[in-house]
């Protein structure tokens, strides 16, 4: 596709630079952390750090296509507590671990492509569309449990979040493999492409022959998967899959989304700047408890964060252009 | 422009050191204890950070206090344990957001060789044995014991007949299923008190409120309500005043200053008093003895009791 190549390549710059601010953000404030405490600069608490941003860098990467199509998903955290609590239950029925786990990416891809039907097929603005799922999914998870946790597993499925190789934590390489793929998938396969034409401008898109209807329910589709995927390594982590789990998660995502750089107007934005992003959010938390900082406090200072960024941000777009 | 971020950032992290600076420079050598709390805007809890500060101050340790900024958020709360334990506190005092959901980070405390003190609300037995988590202590009020003055208060109050309903708390809590179930084997000794809607209200007022509104549609001719906490007894309140009725015995749980002013007032009939301060007071008070090598009880009971009009001057003097 010609349009949605010469898109990229129009944005390329600001798309590096941007990256390049967000990224030089992070090392400022793990400089500033390190200056201010001995216990942040460690081996042990950098993979401690990257473990906890996680769960929020995989629904973040969902996250980020639908915010390119100029869409938002505030139904993730919900949707992932309906995907755990059913792959819990499963487990619990006694289901193989392989099924169990495909359950809860199913449930969480089924809830995206209704999303993504609601909003093509149906024509429902992406916001009302996932403000009712985020409704429906939290409501089934809380009916299917009767609002109770669902908890205790077998270590086989613990060590998805338990274990390490080389040091590492699992859940760790997992989110790499998923950016490396979702890397993969937006720059080179015809799905980026057309995710980013879709967001720079939809109605070009249709006319130049893209079924957008089938593209931007695979994106949703697709964020619902991951949410799935999160709501897996959510459930190994706490040895329990709550009803009540993600709430407040569709912020974090978006936060780390446009900390990382994407627009919010859609058209454009990369993956490895959510990563950046939400590795930005999860040092910060990290960084404030390592100092003993209050609860309020550190609201106050994430939420400045993320302001500062996209001020920046947007100070960065106008001198490219 | 990224000297811009660079700078932002430096500035807001610098305002924020400065303003925890305090806490740490008076008592740095001092032993470090970290009092983990399910939230730090809930007045219970504030009362029970407060108990802590003072004992700690009294004697000359170290305290941190951390909370995530939802109660129910037990991903947060792992990972602020899980921070702590890369600051290498002494000892962790915890108020579990989940029963359940804390085992993975006592876990990962024990691993770590830091002893893990529970605070208010129990850790699921079952989870910890399976998972052999070990745990130092657990510091709390007798919820069912507080659950069942609720139950024989309101039995009084309705001469052991009439129609109830409660509040629940957020299904799975420990704290709340105690009291219910106190609650509960207290009216079994009066059968004619029936209980005609027993529904959670997660623990907030806003919801104590709509839930209390849709009971009071469907049961006109409810006598008592017991809630599990003082802020959903005190949401029902409110929603009698808006239904216009009156005659309802609302009975809370915690104290709180609001829920006594109630009581005074005579919108709410009783509060069962737990101490968080108390509480806090010896969470700290015993993580200090435990680094000190001395020996401290599996299980510390502190007290609970019936609020009333009666008494209801006399505790305020008390706390």
């Amino acid at each position: 596709m010609r349009s949605g190549g010469l898109t990229l390549r129009g944005n390329f710059f600001s798309h590096y630079g941007r990256q390049l601010g967000t990224l030089s953000g992070l090392l400022g404030l793990v400089v500033v952390l390190w200056a201010l405490t001995p216990h942040f600069l460690t081996v042990s608490n950098l993979l401690n750090v990257a473990e906890q941003a996680t769960i929020i860098a995989i629904v973040a990467v969902g996250m980020t296509f639908v915010i390119i199509t100029a869409g938002i998903d505030l139904s993730v955290g919900s949707v992932l507590a309906f995907a755990g609590v059913v792959m819990a239950s499963l487990l619990h029925a006694g289901l193989p671990l392989p099924l169990a786990l495909v359950a809860g990416l199913g449930t969480g891809l089924l809830c995206g492509v209704v999303n993504g039907l609601l909003i093509t097929v149906g024509r429902l603005p992406p916001f009302i569309a996932t403000l009712g799922m985020m409704s429906v999914a939290r409501g089934s998870a809380l009916m299917f449990t009767e609002g109770r946790p669902i908890s205790g597993f077998a270590e086989g499925f613990r060590s998805l979040a338990t274990g390490d190789v080389l040091g590492v934590p699992v859940p760790v390489i997992i989110m790499l493999a998923i950016y490396a793929i979702a890397h993969f998938v937006l720059r080179r396969t015809k799905l980026g492409r057309y995710t980013y034409a879709i967001g720079g401008n939809e109605e070009a898109a249709l006319l130049s022959g893209i079924n957008v209807r089938i593209y931007k329910t695979m994106v949703y589709g697709l964020a619902g998967m991951l949410s799935g995927l999160a709501a897996i390594l959510l459930t190994a982590r706490l040895n329990s899959a709550q009803p009540i789990a993600g709430m407040n998660y569709e912020l974090d995502a978006i936060a780390a989304t446009v900390i990382g750089g994407t627009s919010l107007l859609g058209g454009e934005g990369t993956v490895v700047g959510t990563l950046i992003g939400a590795l930005i959010m999860a040092v910060l938390r990290n960084g404030l408890n390592l100092l003993g900082v209050s609860s309020f406090i550190q609201q106050i200072v994430i939420g400045s964060v993320i302001i500062a960024a996209v001020l920046i941000d947007m100070g960065l777009k106008r001198r490219g252009k | 422009m990224r000297k811009n971020l660079i700078l932002i950032l430096s500035v807001i992290l610098s305002f924020t050191f400065t303003s925890c600076q305090r806490g740490n420079d008076q008592t740095s050598g001092a032993p470090k204890i970290a009092l983990v709390m399910k939230t730090a805007n809930n007045p219970f809890f504030i009362e029970m950070q407060k108990g802590a500060e003072e004992e700690a101050k009294k004697l000359g340790v170290n305290l941190v206090v951390q909370a995530a900024e939802r109660e129910v958020d037990v991903e947060k709360q792992m990972q602020i344990v899980e921070n702590l334990i890369q600051t290498k506190v002494a000892a962790l005092c915890v108020t579990p957001s989940g029963s359940r959901e804390i085992v993975p980070a006592i876990e990962k405390a024990n691993r770590a060789g830091i002893p893990v003190l529970i605070i208010d609300t129990r850790v699921d037995p079952k989870a910890l044995s399976e998972s052999q988590g070990k745990v130092a202590s657990f510091i709390g009020s007798d919820n069912y014991e507080g659950g069942k003055l609720a139950g024989e208060f309101i039995a009084k109050q309705l001469g052991g007949k009439g129609k109830v309903a409660v509040l629940e708390g957020i299904p799975g809590h420990e704290t709340g299923d105690s009291r219910l179930r106190g609650f509960r084997d207290a009216l079994k000794t009066t059968p004619e008190i029936e209980i005609v809607a027993s529904q959670t209200a997660n623990w907030e007022r806003d919801q104590g409120f709509n839930v209390f509104q849709n009971i009071l549609q469907s049961h006109q001719d409810v006598q008592a309500v017991f809630a599990c906490s003082d802020l959903m007894a005190l949401g029902a309140v409110e929603a009698i005043a808006a239904a216009k009725k009156t005659g309802i015995v609302v009975v809370g749980f915690d104290a709180s200053a609001e829920a006594r002013d109630a009581i005074g007032r005579g919108t709410m009939g009783a509060t069962i008093a737990q101490s968080p301060a108390t509480m806090g007071a010896l969470a700290v008070e015993n993580a200090y003895r435990l680094i000190k090598g001395e020996g401290i009880k599996d299980e510390i009971v502190v007290p609970i009791k019936l609020v009333t009009k009666e008494n209801v001057g006399a505790t305020n003097a008390n706390n």
